[in-house]
């Protein structure tokens, strides 16, 4: 069949879904069908299978599980901008974090919290803002945050906190005066006093001798990093959580990620603005 | 009270104190082996979790895992075997399919599931075995096994498996193990389950979704 009049069918699509979804735990709705459809086109005329079948059966069985990897990637979108998924931000300084100051081991102490990948830093950023514009016990309590990424050339640009205005779209021209610069055209600076709220390091998760000094957390950020994860490191990285959290602490992952099909360590827990996976107090 | 300042001393650990079992320097092996049976379970899911930098440490890991009660030190020992991986990772987890802990049972066929050539050559002793209960897990593993033998295996399966059960679990994997090529085999199957409504309600389901993927593409 020419590459050009390739086309998946209602059979294909329900097949591929189906397997999609065991894999990830992401299932696509009816609604989702062009934008499925547009990307296994662009892997099968760029692996040459030019028919669904010869390429599902390439993709399913294939040992490396590179192109499946490949097909996540084309399927999940990969972009950074300051409160993205705003819900969750809600749900840290309106509930989660309201409970962790509840326990009586936490009284007079830190709290911490772990932002990974921090990607180019939007993510710890809007924690910070988040803590200080949303949550009143700022006053009271004093709270770290950790951004850490893989990449080291990311966290220099976390550093440097420069953003366009594309990432801040989601920031009110209020919060906007107060915490930023602007840097000529299109381009803005978070405040000095902000960038050094964050403690920016390097880590690889799936390295033990790394992970090992990162404990005593309260809040972990890990949001659209699993999915690219095999289920080997999917498992080790929700070991590392575990290990990394204080009893009672939450973890937030991204809207299609579960950690109930990971690890059963966690208790997930519904709260009003979004779903956390809670260390059990023991 | 607020945001703390990033000072340049700060590690990651800046406000924890470590104790001894979870120290920010990793222990011996010898160490290791004697905190796998510490009272403590923290201890022992600590000592599990490094020991998969030690390759020699797999009977260990299965030992304790044998005894072991607690969730979270099974599940750091079900990691660190998994990053091991080797032959005699997968005979352990094998071994452990008849394990009384539906959960380990569980655990066991997921990693399983993503170690497809260590795993092959043990399919067809498993799907030959003598319990139906291990016949039924070997399919569950073929299930997402990323391997090219695997609708091959799961044919056989269909063509040898007299048991309902296995045959029923079998028949069901077809909807997203089948392939074309299988239909002849299919059908003639068909006449074997006509008696079992359930298996050949399933059966018909299967064929239905392998012809409609087959004349679209």
């Amino acid at each position: 069949m020419p590459a050009s009049v390739l086309q998946i069918t209602d059979a294909e699509f329900a097949r591929f879904r189906d397997y999609f979804y065991r894999r990830t735990g992401i299932y696509f709705e009816d609604s989702k069908r062009y934008f499925v459809d547009k990307r296994l086109l662009e892997r099968m005329r760029h692996t040459e299978y030019y028919s669904f079948r010869s390429y599902f059966t390439f993709m399913r069985f294939q040992a490396s599980g590179q192109e499946f990897q490949q097909l996540v990637n084309c399927m999940t979108v990969n972009e950074t901008y300051f409160m993205r998924e705003r819900y969750q931000f809600e749900c840290l300084v309106e509930e989660t974090l309201n409970e962790i100051v509840q326990y009586p081991q936490n009284k007079a102490r830190t709290l911490r919290i772990w932002s990974i990948p921090s990607s180019t830093g939007e993510e710890p950023y809007s924690i910070a803002l988040s803590l200080l514009e949303y949550w009143p016990l700022i006053e009271q309590v004093d709270v770290e945050i950790v951004a850490s990424d893989i990449d080291t050339h990311v966290l220099d640009r976390c550093r440097r906190g420069l953003y366009s205005d594309r990432s801040l779209m989601h920031i009110s021209q209020d919060i906007r005066d107060r915490y930023f610069l602007p840097k000529g055209a299109n381009q803005w600076q978070l405040c000095q006093d902000i960038r050094d709220s964050v403690l920016f390091t390097q880590v690889n998760l799936a390295d033990l001798a790394q992970t090992r000094e990162y404990r005593h957390f309260d809040i972990i950020f890990c949001r659209n990093l699993l999915i690219y994860f095999d289920e080997p490191a999917r498992r080790r990285a929700a070991e590392v959580f575990y290990d990394a959290l204080n009893p009672g602490g939450f973890i937030f992952l991204g809207h299609s990620e579960s950690m109930s099909r990971i690890s059963s360590l966690f208790k997930v827990r519904k709260f009003n603005k979004a779903l956390a996976y809670q260390k059990p107090l023991d | 009270m607020a945001l703390k300042r990033v000072q340049t001393h700060v590690q990651p650990t800046s406000v924890a104190t470590a104790d001894a079992a979870q120290g920010d320097q990793a222990p011996d092996w010898q160490t290791l082996i004697a905190h796998l049976q510490d009272p403590q379970a923290h201890t022992r899911r600590w000592a599990a979790r490094e020991l998969a930098n030690f390759v020699h440490s797999v009977p260990h890991l299965f030992t304790q895992l044998d005894r072991e009660t607690d969730l979270k030190v099974q599940e750091a020992i079900f990691c660190s075997l998994q990053s091991l991986g080797g032959p005699q990772v997968v005979e352990g987890l094998i071994a452990r399919l008849n394990s009384d802990d539906a959960g380990i049972r569980n655990t066991v066929i997921e990693i399983l599931q993503t170690l497809p050539e260590e795993v092959a050559p043990h399919i067809q002793d498993l799907l030959a075995h003598t319990n139906p209960d291990i016949r039924i897990f070997a399919i569950d593993i073929l299930q997402l096994l990323a391997h090219p033998c695997a609708p091959e295996w799961l044919l056989h399966v269909l063509a040898q498996e007299q048991h309902p059960n296995v045959l029923g679990t079998a028949i069901d994997r077809l909807l997203e193990l089948g392939t074309p090529e299988m239909l002849p085999q299919l059908n003639a199957l068909q006449a074997r389950v006509a008696q079992t409504p359930y298996l050949k309600f399933a059966l018909d389901a299967a064929i239905q979704r392998i012809e409609d993927t087959s004349n679209a593409g």
